[in-house]
């Protein structure tokens, strides 16, 4: 609308004639028509552009991109005095958009389906029994309300809604790529867990999860919610650089981000602005700039790592930091204790280069031989006056010189190494000179005992330059000392990767890649958030700052993508169905206001409580509703994009499997720790070189929820994918529901759910040892949580008495069937685990009714 | 503006196709109507051959047309992992026989990156003699003793190259289009593109020997932002052919039938009462897994072949080797399994250990391999499917014309390193040229000096063989329009015959 390279505007609102656009539709001359050297638009399509013109012209941002405003509760309006008053707010909105189309919410669900669905929702499985009984026996209005409630202070909560949080942040027990090594990083699992139970508000779960490092004194908890963006994969092949891969890390961050926490998609404007959206290919690289100053560098042992200690290194390092506290001044104090606590700032030695006769072997460690060199870019040396260095040595003797600047100086520090046993050492080498700013450091090394120069000396994995440990005049230093580099040398403490930044002399800088090729860097960019929702131009510095705009309340992205993934678990689909997309690219909602009208009260109302969202939710009459539907709202609104009825949604790979331990009576409610290795068919895990096996779990670990089995990247449980699950490589935030014969397959044979249905069949036994036909009711009853249609009682007595006859005419099959010969009345355990197994496969039972 | 509504319309109508509800939307009526038929027809709907049924309608993976007529319907794709050499197989250089020993000229060197070699590295001579064979006159070496006899069926590939030089990235970049994770792979593509001919068998197969996966692990048979019903399904020789097919012990044929024919009614009184379309999606899904437990171990089981076949291909049934899972892949593109992809673990020759010797383990690896592959293109041509079937041969990228190095030091055994700038990898039926050769290398072997192709190269080849145009065959993800090929490829032309 402003004036053009030609001097007058392509655009002049409400006058179509003259505007420039308009007419170059209609130019004969084909250098001068647009679209140029495209084909023609047609009249109808040049008639909506003159049109709109003529109107005025007028174009707004796009809704996602607008902060939240509060929205008015439709009042129903003229007919208001006719319209169902039931529920909350919410059905106000769903009503409004039911009257447009003519549709009726349905009546709400019998009072057991309501249980069940609502514990599924809430918990991932069936209520327990005093709940289930405290609800069934209520008749109070409150009945429901109360059992919302106590649903949402049940642990099993926090892993339920874990569960879905784990896809977003990409976990996995192992590193990806070729050889897939284990990751431990379990501790933010457990993380997540608490903080769903403690229902930590939101603004604060994702600012720690993004900058927890970077809060003033950060906690062991808050480290541990950084693991979010350390579950991006890291690259052990040989060969491979670690840099690219490092790079591929930060992007993944970068993306992750966007889809998870801010519903967009911007993996795009890596390679080029987005098209669609208003972003720039430039704004990609300042956002990454947040990211791009992290410590990790793809190194083999994840570093920065948490170091959480436990039993004697908790004394060690209560003694240490007491000690630090006494005789050191602030910054030694606090570079010791960072040094302790995250191991850093220490220089990866596959940083090293200029080697002569050394080698970054198997592109991990600095190895070096014979006469050896190598040297370490710009070490930041004020204020330093040790050196730590982590090595191995495989010869009995060898000796290592530092210089600083120039190897014609004498070196700064020398020292003589011996063999090493028991893996990694730690040594402190006092420098002889000290420096100020930064010097490149060169290090040599010699062994009279290295015959050639194909023998192997020292491999480094890290140097670490650093202020003196405190208190060397005191008589007690040597002790404390001891007990330091004890505690550094040999642990005993459960080891997480986290984010950390790197320090000053480290810092990176970020540049535009050109075209997504991380080889061709342009020009230099500083951190930035996109320019579309910074008008004020406020500086954002890093992570902290990037969360600090994040959990804003006017940020138009936050609240409505997590409010719009809530809804999502519960309905099946999402207000806006492109949960990883609400911009133009994603798909049109179906309730924008209501969107709004929950993502306001979110922040405003429920101060962020994930708990509080819920609840609105499940507490609405939409959601109470039935899910049986007539032919006639089926075929008016067959996706359910209105919710006349409440959504029939399959289960998710998690509740399937929790849900069938607890009908099955099998499920351990043992919480947190290492994942484990559940039954797993042979065979799975077959990547070259990592040489660990599925070692299966015993006892109650066989039986627990689904979120604790171990999840590794290249054989992920195959019971888990079949249900839909992702790969756990990069983020994807939307399951797509498949239907395959794969899954009944996996429902039928896997030797899991053949366990759980005899156990199951053994339980029923047990209850009812003469009446089978009331046994198969029951545990028809247990699973789909309600009393069977009398068509369906009999489709099943018919299979167990089916089953029974077979087995009793072929006697060896029942022992074929139980795994335990003790038993007493084999044929009808085993024709009841037959029934049992076809229970657990029924559509009702692994679908939310 | 024209171009943008069409490209919106274009997505909005493909995100409202990946998921199943709209597909059930669609298929409702008929698909209804068929599950109520058979279900009232006295539940009769195991017998019979159900390979073309009208159930399929409900199956993601019902057959489709392609999009462009194609020649071919459908592929196997043989991947040697770990990389063989092309110097000891198809790209004869006598020159570099004279310079065996001779220090790497500094020129190669210039800017380079290589996985382990460091410092200067010597030359390698052939470790193989070479002759030329057919009417083609095409030149092979000594190791593949039987590949003559059908060298004139084949178009050999000269100049491919890729820019990966690490196995799991490589290996990526070939079947996915990228070196990352988490993008679908070929065989998930075109299963996704063209269904399967047969609902009793996966659509896109893969069949593993050497004893591992390959380096980049499942990912490479991976549906990525695919629904997971396009991945390809790994079929063992040892287990369950597929993961969960067999019933559990002392459950026997009659007693599974009752059970699924049990589940399967419960749950049609369900749909009378819930009226849910996807009740009937699952009855239909039930009788495929009834039907995959016969089918399945039917196509995988090998000793019925005659003894002839067995001579043929090299075969021992009973374990698992590379000559099983070619045979293998000969009977399931004969059953219309779109999509076999083999993986044979065991190339890397490197020349750390006699395994990985040029002169030693790679010579067994090639003797294995030339017998079963020459058996599959003449057994496929007796059987007339071999013009509709394409087969495609090769690793993630090439080895280098020196011996390797490895951080300095000379390597103890016979071994090459990485290459990523040349390569070979051959193409047979499926409407390839027969008899040819395309694209030539320097007189080391080092670098292409004309007919260059790309990994994008082939994948573009590939597509279009089967019917696709691989700039037009997209899928959103990310707020983007996805290809097999990324931005990139060109069609190889010559090699059409």
């Amino acid at each position: 609308m402003a004036p053009t390279e030609s001097g007058k505007p392509a655009i002049i609102p409400g006058d179509a004639k003259n505007s420039e656009m308009i007419k170059r539709l209609y130019a004969k001359d084909l250098d001068e028509r647009m679209p140029y050297h495209e084909e023609e638009l047609t009249d109808q399509e040049k008639n909506i552009l003159k049109r709109w013109v003529d109107q005025g012209a007028k174009f707004s941002t796009h809704w996602a991109y607008l902060p939240v405003q509060e929205t008015t509760v439709p009042s129903g309006g003229f007919f208001s005095f006719f319209q169902k008053k039931d529920g909350n707010e919410i059905d106000r909105f769903i009503d409004q958009q039911l009257n447009n189309v003519r549709l009726q919410r349905s009546k709400e669900a019998d009072k057991k389906t309501l249980l069940r669905r609502v514990a599924l929702d809430l918990i991932g499985m069936p209520a327990p029994k005093h709940i289930q009984a405290a609800y069934l026996t209520d008749s109070s209005a409150q009945a429901y309300e109360k059992l919302v409630d106590s649903l949402l202070n049940l642990p099993a909560y926090g892993e339920r809604w874990t569960a879905m949080w784990m896809d977003l942040a990409r976990y996995a027990d192992s590193k990806g790529y070729e050889r897939d090594y284990i990751r431990s990083i379990w501790r933010y699992r457990d993380w997540l867990i608490n903080s769903f139970n403690q229902d930590k508000s939101y603004d604060q779960f994702i600012t720690e999860q993004l900058a927890g490092d970077l809060l003033p004194n950060p906690s062991d908890d808050q480290f541990l919610a950084t693991a979010f963006h350390r579950n991006t994969m890291n690259n052990d092949e040989g060969g491979t650089d670690n840099e690219e891969f490092r790079t591929a890390a930060i992007i993944d961050r970068v993306n992750t981000t966007w889809e998870t926490l801010l519903g967009t998609s911007f993996a795009c404007v890596q390679c080029h602005s987005h098209p669609y959206d208003p972003f720039r290919h430039e704004e990609y690289y300042s956002f990454m700039a947040f990211f791009n100053n992290s410590r990790d560098e793809d190194t083999y042992d994840e570093y920065p790592l948490l170091r959480e200690f436990r039993n004697n290194s908790v004394l060690q390092y209560d003694s240490v930091l007491n000690w630090l506290q006494t005789k050191a001044n602030t910054s030694t104090n606090h570079f010791y204790k960072t040094f302790v606590k995250t191991g850093q700032q220490c220089i990866n030695s596959l940083t090293a280069d200029s080697l002569s006769n050394a080698a970054l072997e198997d592109t991990k460690f600095l190895r070096m031989r014979k006469n050896a060199w190598a040297r370490i870019r710009a070490v930041g040396l004020s204020d330093k006056q040790v050196l730590y260095i982590r090595y191995r040595m495989p010869v009995k003797y060898g000796k290592l010189d530092f210089y600083a600047s120039s190897v014609d100086a004498k070196p700064f520090a020398s020292v003589r190494i011996q063999q090493t046993k028991d893996g990694w050492q730690l040594m402190a080498i006092p420098m002889q000179h000290f420096f100020d700013g930064r010097k490149d450091i060169f290090i040599h090394f010699d062994s009279p005992l290295l015959k050639s120069n194909n023998d192997n000396g020292p491999v480094f994995d890290w140097f670490c330059f650093a202020p003196s440990f405190p208190g060397s005049n005191d008589p007690a230093f040597k002790t404390y000392f001891q007990t330091f580099t004890d505690l550094l040398n040999r642990p005993d403490a459960e080891l997480t990767p986290i984010m950390m930044d790197n320090p000053s002399d480290l810092t990176r800088n970020t540049y535009v890649f050109e075209r997504g090729n991380w080889l061709l860097k342009t020009k230099l960019v500083e951190a930035n958030i996109p320019s579309i929702f910074n008008s004020q131009n406020k500086s954002y510095r890093n992570r902290l700052d990037l969360a600090r705009w994040m959990t804003d309340k006017q940020n138009p992205l936050t609240a409505r993508t997590m409010v719009n993934r809530l809804w999502e678990q519960l309905f099946g689909q999402g207000i806006v169905e492109t949960l990883e997309d609400l911009g133009s690219q994603g798909a049109s909602p179906t309730h924008q206001q209501l969107l709004d009208h929950l993502s306001y009260r979110f922040m405003h109302e429920d101060q962020w409580s994930i708990k509080k969202t819920l609840k609105r939710m499940v507490m609405s009459a939409t959601y109470r509703q039935s899910s049986i539907v007539d032919k006639k709202t089926l075929e008016k609104d067959p996706l359910n994009k209105w919710y006349a009825r409440a959504p029939r949604v399959r289960l998710s790979a998690e509740q399937i499997r929790d849900q069938a331990l607890v009908i099955c009576g099998a499920y351990s409610n043992k919480m947190f720790g290492p994942s484990v290795m559940p039954y797993q068919p042979e065979g799975i895990w077959a990547s070259p070189y990592d040489g660990r096996t599925w070692e299966q779990s015993k006892g109650e670990d066989l039986y627990r929820r689904a979120i604790y089995t171990y999840w590794k990247r290249t054989g992920p449980y195959p019971t888990q994918i079949n249900f839909d699950g992702t790969a756990r490589e990069v983020c994807v935030s939307r399951r797509i529901r498949t239907n395959t014969p794969l899954q009944a397959l996996n429902l039928l044979n896997d030797s899991t759910y053949w366990d759980l249905s005899l156990k199951f069949a053994k339980d029923i036994l047990d209850k009812h040892p003469k009446n089978m036909d009331q046994g198969i009711v029951d545990a028809y009853e247990t699973a789909v949580g309600k009393y069977p249609d009398p068509a369906k009682v009999k489709l099943l007595k018919n299979l167990y008495w089916t089953s029974f006859r077979t087995i009793q005419k072929n006697p060896e099959k029942s022992k074929a069937l139980l795994t335990d010969s003790c038993i007493n009345r084999t044929h009808e355990l085993a024709a009841m685990a037959i029934t049992a197994n076809a229970i657990l496969n029924l559509d009702e039972v692994i679908t939310k009714n | 503006m024209r171009k943008l509504n069409i490209h919106q319309e274009a997505k909005k109508v493909s995100l409202e196709f990946q998921t199943r509800r709209h597909f059930l939307q669609q298929c409702r009526t008929g698909m209804g109507m068929l599950a109520l038929g058979s279900m009232l027809d006295g539940c009769n709907y195991f017998g019979g051959d159900k390979e073309n049924t009208g159930l399929l309608n409900a199956n993601p993976l019902a057959a489709k047309a392609s999009p462009l007529p194609g020649k071919a319907k459908s592929v196997i794709f043989l991947h040697m992992a770990g990389a063989p050499s092309q110097l000891e197989m198809f790209d004869y250089k006598p020159a570099l026989q004279k310079m065996d020993g001779m220090d790497c000229p500094d020129s190669f060197l210039q800017g380079k990156k290589f996985a382990f070699i460091r410092g200067v590295p010597q030359l390698l001579g052939p470790q193989a003699s070479f002759k030329q064979y057919g009417e083609s006159g095409i030149w092979l070496s000594n190791h593949m003793p039987y590949f003559p006899s059908i060298v004139d069926d084949v178009s050999i590939l000269k100049a491919v190259s890729t820019d990966q030089f690490n196995h799991a990235p490589a290996q990526l970049l070939m079947h996915c289009g990228t070196a990352r994770l988490g993008r679908p792979s070929m065989g998930s593509w075109v299963t996704y593109g063209l269904g399967s001919e047969n609902s009793n068998l996966p659509g896109f197969v893969v069949l593993t020997s050497g004893g591992r996966n390959p380096d980049a692990g499942k990912s490479v048979w991976g549906s990525g932002f695919l629904p997971s019903v396009y991945q390809g399904v790994q079929c063992r020789s040892e287990g369950d052919p597929v993961l969960f097919l067999k019933d559990p012990n002392g459950i026997d044929r009659d007693m599974r039938k009752a059970s699924i024919e049990a589940i399967n009614q419960v749950n049609q009184v369900a749909y009378q009462e819930f009226q849910d379309p996807e009740i009937l999606s699952r009855i239909s899904q039930y009788e495929m897994a009834f039907n995959m437990q016969i089918a399945v171990p039917d196509v995988m089981n090998i000793t019925d072949e005659p003894e002839y076949i067995h001579r043929m291909y090299g075969t021992a049934p009973g374990k698992e080797s590379f000559a099983n899972n070619v045979l293998l892949a000969r009977k399931l593109v004969e059953k219309g399994v779109r999509f076999v992809q083999l993986f044979d673990w065991g190339w890397d020759s490197h020349g750390t250990d006699p395994g990985t010797a040029l002169d030693l383990g790679f010579v067994d690896k090639c003797r294995q391999n030339d017998q079963a592959v020459t058996a599959l293109l003449m057994d496929l041509k007796q059987r007339g499917l071999l013009d509709e079937t394409l087969v495609v041969w090769g690793g993630e990228f090439g080895r280098t014309p020196m011996q390797e190095n490895r951080d300095g030091k000379q390597n103890v055994f016979k071994g090459r390193d990485h290459h990523s700038d040349a390569f070979c990898m051959w193409m047979a039926g499926g409407g390839i040229r027969k008899g040819f050769t395309y694209g030539e290398t320097d007189e080391i072997g080092y670098h292409a000096v004309n007919g260059k192709v790309s990994v994008f190269d082939i994948q573009a080849t590939i597509l279009k063989q089967l019917g696709f145009d691989h700039t037009a065959f997209t899928y959103p993800f990310q707020g983007r329009n996805f290809r097999l090929t990324d931005v990139f490829g060109k069609v190889i032309e010559p090699v059409i015959a």
